[in-house]
């Protein structure tokens, strides 16, 4: 009876005003900060978080996903110095990663021609 | 652009519903997001409404409608020719402009079967009703049933098994699919398997090897329980088989054998097997609602719409700090 909507587990709520990334800095450890995914899970926070630490820039990023029922994400992001903040950082990864899935879309698309190409002269042999 | 990486595919087998390809050249967050996309994200056709006029048979109601919403729908694409994406064509009632529903978000399927229509003889006991007696009007819809023709063969009924109905017994529905993802409901999941396994490193010590009597050669041989090493013929040193890619599981076996047979504890390892860190053979195969590459393409444009989504939000973020 009062079991949520399923819905609610990957549609924001719009009632609430709910944004899809919130961000609050860090009050003790400068450079630093925590970002808010709603309605978002290990799919796309280990991808990012990933990519972000592929970044020298990047003293330290991790996430965490608070329960299987809530339905967020929290990253905490710190940069090594003040030339970069972790808005950027975090920009830039997410840019990274549009790129490179664009290139396995182009490259999936590719190889199954190649493939195609390849059965049909194995088959006229 | 500093961290970008430009992983490569290749086609390993492509069949109607099951496709293996392998991943390279990128991390295994990248392979796991896809895995969980395909599981996930990709939107599919299932029967979410069902109106029952009249069922006399022995399952009830709600054990129909739950039967019958796991049901897998093909929508054939034609652009692509084949069984593909349906948010080409549909959106999800609730993303609709319309106010209670249109030909945009639902899918009106209807079934009506008596025994008495089905029944071939006089010494028939029961029929079934099957995932063909559902009609629509849609061109580009249909249920899906067999994978193949050899299956068509195989199989005694002529479609997924609904419901059997004796003697006297009939059934009328009607059923409306709507487009949904499986993170609301695993019956809008796509694929029955979706996985990714490592290809094995395996690295021979050839100086440390050559040391090893004959014998303690042939015990590592036999005791690795996926058969990847064997012994040439010509020289008798440890090779590896041809095809130790497709076996190697990673047991511990050969670890624990070669500790045994090293002189100092500190000795370099004589073989190491290890998973690779860049390279994945993904499978998927269909439940055979979409042809199994269009599974994985739409995952792909649904991982990118996202980031893209996620990319915007961010840059609108930094400009309002």
């Amino acid at each position: 009876m009062n079991a949520p909507e399923r819905t609610a587990a990957f549609t924001l709520d719009e009632d609430n005003d709910e944004r899809k990334i919130t961000y609050a800095p860090s009050p003790q450890i400068p450079n630093a900060g925590t970002f808010t995914f709603n309605k978002e899970d290990h799919t796309m926070g280990n991808l990012i978080r990933h990519q972000l630490l592929r970044n020298p820039n990047v003293h330290f990023c991790g996430y965490m996903h608070p329960h299987p029922l809530i339905h967020r994400i929290d990253m905490k992001i710190q940069t090594r110095d003040g030339t970069t903040n972790p808005g950027d950082v975090l920009l830039e990864a997410i840019d990274d990663l549009t790129t490179e899935c664009g290139k396995l879309q182009e490259n999936f698309d590719g190889a199954l021609e190649l493939f195609q190409e390849e059965q049909d002269k194995g088959r006229n042999m | 652009m500093p961290n970008n990486r430009f992983p490569k595919l290749q086609i390993l087998s492509n069949e109607t519903h099951t496709l293996q390809f392998l991943l390279y050249d990128t991390d295994v967050s990248v392979a796991n997001t896809l895995r969980r996309m395909l599981i996930a994200d990709v939107p599919t056709l299932s029967i979410d409404l069902v109106s029952v006029h009249e069922n006399t048979t022995c399952l009830l109601d709600e054990y129909l409608s739950h039967r019958l919403g796991l049901m897998p729908i093909r929508y054939y694409d034609t652009t692509v020719e084949k069984f593909g994406d349906a948010s080409k064509e549909f959106c999800e009632p609730k993303d609709c402009n319309c106010e209670d529903g249109c030909d945009k978000c639902w899918v009106t399927f209807s079934l009506g079967v008596q025994f008495s229509d089905k029944a071939t003889d006089i010494t028939c006991k029961t029929v079934s009703v099957t995932s063909d007696d559902l009609k629509t009007d849609h061109p580009n819809v249909s249920m899906a049933s067999f994978l193949n023709e050899e299956e068509e063969e195989i199989m005694q009924e002529d479609g997924i098994a609904l419901v059997k109905l004796a003697k006297g017994q009939h059934l009328y529905l009607e059923a409306k699919a709507r487009l949904g993802c499986s993170k609301e409901h695993a019956k809008w999941c796509p694929v029955a398997v979706a996985t990714y396994r490592f290809i094995p490193e395996v690295y021979l010590n050839d100086t440390a090897l050559t040391q090893l009597t004959q014998k303690q050669r042939e015990q590592l041989v036999e005791c690795c329980p996926d058969q990847i090493l064997k012994i040439d013929d010509v020289t008798g040193q440890i090779i590896l088989e041809p095809d130790f890619e497709d076996r190697a599981t990673f047991t511990e076996d050969l670890h624990y054998l070669q500790e045994s047979m090293k002189k100092k504890p500190e000795d370099e390892d004589l073989i190491t097997v290890k998973q690779s860190e860049s390279k994945f053979v993904f499978t998927v195969e269909s439940t055979g609602c979409m042809h199994a590459q269009e599974i994985v393409r739409s995952a792909l444009r649904r991982m990118e719409e996202k980031l893209i989504m996620l990319k915007g939000e961010c840059a609108g973020l930094s400009e309002g700090v």
